[in-house]
């Protein structure tokens, strides 16, 4: 099976010859009893393990558990995360998640999770595509399929987006100017919406790297903070009572959800609980013999929006690249905010190949600013080596893990003609870019929020809430492997 | 039956010898180890002596050497994970050029025969492509095709087409995509039963031999679409079919084969210190070739050898390499 992980997560830093399965470095906690000797640990047929004490008892020995938090925070595989995700962000935990809200709801009780369903716009695309629906259709028939399950209400993360785009923009700026004061690792800034590109950042090339990672969190865990911590309080509901699934494009927005950073110790809850994407929906449907069209279609929610808000639209893409437009967007933000520009048009060129494109502000022949996309892992290595050598002449460069983009994610449906992954994300950059777009300045949801949850545009309740950090994680040598 | 003449033990490197190469004029030999230097030997009136020795390019083991085909370029892979390219531009040798990106151990290097592409292997399961320009070298490519550690890459002796053998026991065929201009798999080898050590390509490039931990060689044809003998080629891709299976021969695991571009001969590097080569029969079916060993060295070596090269230029000359810290010059006579 081809891996869901973006190419860059696949490089382990384990021996030759150990197989996932037993690949896992991490040091296992211990717990010691008082001194025993002479027991012996017999495996019974089962294949369970238990410790036989000498002259009698036995005592089933408990497997031991590696959570998703020791992979992220260990500098060895990544593979072994996979089978973690597994049990803890499946499409088992989700369908478990909806039934036992279903079955507490009928009995009565009223301690059952509210489920909230956000979609973003990837794999709706994509299983646009795979069901041969309408983008809009999709959109309403996913949330007819979830609502059939039990989620309480569905969204959309347009004004996620607009936040992270208008935050990333206004980080830009800021650091641009600090930079010419001086000051050393503003730019590049390099995007950080790319959970897989974070994490390799982190993992591989630590404090060289990290500084230059933008700290705006990703549309997902904007929408996780949004849903969470302003949702909530609007239904009267405290965090943890809300259970959040978010529909995304690849198995690394997994791992990003799951970091740390995003989980409330107090309320033990984390802004976003489960991720899913279009494989596993495909999965899903096929497994109760369905497909998307057979679902009634039930409306998008727009709890943030004004009552007398036009509410026509259904779906909304940002212009520019398929993997949310950061590139596009900042260098009309900064041509305008920075230089007075406010016509620039982002023209991006090819270099090498065509994940590597290149643009330029100029005004009067000079060079005032020079932009970059860099899609796919050996695109991140001859970034990175630039950065390295001191080479790179870049002032924002919107870094993806996966070739051509979000669009081409790693859980996306795969082709079901046997086209290329390059053909099918063609297709869906046409369709993305035949939906009306948003501007994130203009968005009357996002001035709204800004005021009424955020107090204003920079207060620290909006820095909190829209800014992370990153973490060095440093290499383990461990102690098996021989240098020669 | 062919002889194998001793023409010259090359001693100096301190520890096992992994990899040595001729330089395409034939006329210098580097070579490689665990003591984290390269030799460059040369032959001089009547005897191959040390040219240089090329040090501080590598903190861990040098695995593999290659020489650029314009033969002014070393490329050197070391288990410190990276990769440095040697010049000779101030006179002497000097590393001016490292490539970092692999995760860990490397293990094999190789130009291709336009000396514009570099190809990489690693214990981190990927091949690397990475493009030659001037000094500049970019990444083209990062393929995760292999499961297990990759222990070889060898260029097609004309096409940009790649071939790389790995532990998972297969054999892999890139080539590039030009939508993307990515490499992608478009072939896999699957018939040895253990891990495949080396392959090395016959001088028109349709052919490939392999060798292996299952302690066979096999020779594998490629069928290109619209083929004589009518084998399907899906997705109008070349097929590579196994036509040959040389069993019985080695008693140990092979861990390198060199098929010759002058005369056809095959010789192995095996575990069990010996070196073979093998003669293609002359009334060989191409589709159903016949090979015999037409030479068998014992003790070549007092340890493993790893590696054995014919001399591009001289005919039967071939430069070996041993765990036991030796490199041997040899004349193979029929």
């Amino acid at each position: 099976m081809a891996s869901r992980f973006s190419g860059a997560l696949q490089l382990t830093t384990l021996d030759d010859f150990i197989t996932p399965s037993q690949e896992c470095i991490k040091p296992v906690e211990i717990k010691k009893n008082k001194v025993k000797t002479g027991t012996k640990i017999k495996i019974q047929d089962d294949g369970t393990y238990t410790e036989v004490l000498e002259g009698g008892p036995t005592t089933k020995l408990e497997k031991v558990e590696i959570t998703l938090a020791d992979c992220l925070a260990c500098s060895g595989c990544i593979t072994s995360a996979e089978s973690v995700l597994v049990t803890q962000q499946s499409q088992e935990e989700l369908l478990k998640v909806f039934k036992e809200k279903m079955d507490k709801q009928k009995a009565g009780e009223s301690n059952f999770k509210h489920i909230v369903v956000s979609l973003s716009i990837q794999p709706i695309l994509s299983l646009a595509e795979r069901y041969k629906l309408s983008p809009d259709e999709t959109a309403l028939k996913l949330s007819g399929y979830f609502k059939s399950m039990g989620a309480d209400v569905v969204l959309d993360m347009t004004v996620a987006e607009d936040f992270s785009l208008i935050e990333s923009a206004k980080e830009f700026v800021e650091r641009y100017k600090a930079s010419k004061e001086g000051s050393k690792n503003q730019l590049p800034m390099l995007a950080s919406s790319c959970p897989g590109w974070v994490c390799y950042a982190e993992k591989t090339h630590g404090n060289f790297i990290l500084p230059y990672i933008g700290v705006t969190k990703s549309p997902q865990q904007i929408m996780g903070s949004l849903v969470k911590y302003h949702f909530a309080d609007l239904k009267g509901l405290s965090p943890e009572q809300l259970y959040h699934i978010t529909l995304m494009p690849c198995y690394d927005k997994k791992l990003e959800a799951s970091r740390e950073d995003f989980y409330n110790s107090l309320k033990e809850t984390r802004d976003v609980d489960c991720v899913i994407t279009a494989i596993e929906i495909e999965q899903m449907l096929t497994q109760q013999g369905k497909e998307l069209n057979d679902f009634d279609e039930a409306e998008i929610d727009k709890p943030f929006q004004e009552q007398d808000q036009e509410n026509s639209t259904i779906l909304l893409g940002h212009k520019g690249s398929g993997s949310g437009g950061y590139a596009n967007f900042i260098f009309e933000y900064a041509a305008k905010n920075l230089f007075q520009l406010p016509n620039a048009k982002l023209e991006l060129k090819s270099l090498r190949n065509p994940d590597f494109q290149e643009a330029t502000l100029e005004k009067d022949g000079e060079i005032l600013l020079r932009f970059a996309v860099a899609n796919g892992f050996r695109n991140i290595q001859n970034l990175v080596q630039k950065l390295k050598r001191g080479k790179s002449p870049y002032d924002y460069v919107e870094v993806m893990a996966c070739p051509i983009g979000c669009l081409n994610g790693g859980a996306q449906i795969r082709s079901q003609d046997g086209a290329q992954p390059r053909e099918l994300a063609a297709k869906l950059e046409n369709e993305y870019h035949k939906l009306p777009h948003s501007d994130p300045e203009l968005n009357p949801t996002v001035q709204k929020l800004y005021k009424s949850w955020l107090d204003s545009e920079n207060s620290d309740k909006a820095q909190s809430f829209f800014h992370t950090q990153y973490h060095e994680i440093e290499k383990m040598n461990p102690s098996i492997s021989i240098k020669w | 039956m062919g002889v194998l003449e001793l023409i010259q033990s090359l001693e100096g490197h301190k520890g096992r010898v992994w990899n040595v190469c001729w330089h395409p004029s034939g006329e210098t030999l580097a070579s490689c180890g665990e003591d984290k230097s390269i030799r460059i030997w040369m032959h001089d009136k009547s005897k191959w002596v040390i040219k240089s020795i090329l040090l501080e390019g590598h903190s861990r083991t040098i695995r593999e050497v290659s020489w650029s085909p314009c033969g002014n370029y070393i490329a050197s892979c070391s288990f410190d994970a990276t990769v440095a390219i040697w010049d000779q531009k101030s006179g002497q040798f000097e590393c001016n050029t490292t490539l970092e990106g692999h995760e860990n151990e490397v293990k094999s290097i190789s130009w291709s025969a336009s000396g514009q592409l570099l190809a990489t292997c690693s214990r981190d399961k990927s091949v690397w492509v990475w493009e030659v320009t001037d000094d500049d070298y970019e990444c083209a490519a990062v393929i995760n095709a292999h499961t297990q550690d990759v222990k070889k890459v060898r260029w097609h002796p004309e096409k940009d087409i790649l071939a790389s053998a790995s532990y998972d026991d297969t054999v892999k065929i890139f080539k590039e995509d030009t939508s993307s201009s990515d490499f992608i798999c478009v072939a896999t080898l699957a018939s040895h039963t253990s891990t495949v050590w080396s392959l090395s390509f016959d001088k028109t490039g349709n052919r490939l031999v392999t060798c292996s931990d299952d302690q066979t060689l096999k020779i594998w044809h490629q069928y290109e679409p619209g083929n004589e003998m009518g084998i399907p080629t899906p997705d109008n891709e070349p097929v590579w079919k196994c036509v040959c299976t040389l069993s019985g021969y080695h008693s140990r695991t092979v861990y390198d084969v060199d098929w010759c571009k002058l005369t056809g001969l095959i010789v192995t590097s095996c575990g069990d210190d010996v070196i073979r080569v093998f003669r293609e029969e002359d009334d060989s079916d191409v589709h159903q070739p016949t090979f015999s060993l037409v030479c068998k060295l014992d003790n070549a070596h007092t340890q493993d050898v790893n590696c054995s090269q014919w001399n591009p230029v001289t005919p039967g000359l071939i430069a070996s390499c041993s765990d036991d810290g030796t490199v041997k010059l040899w004349s193979y006579s029929d």
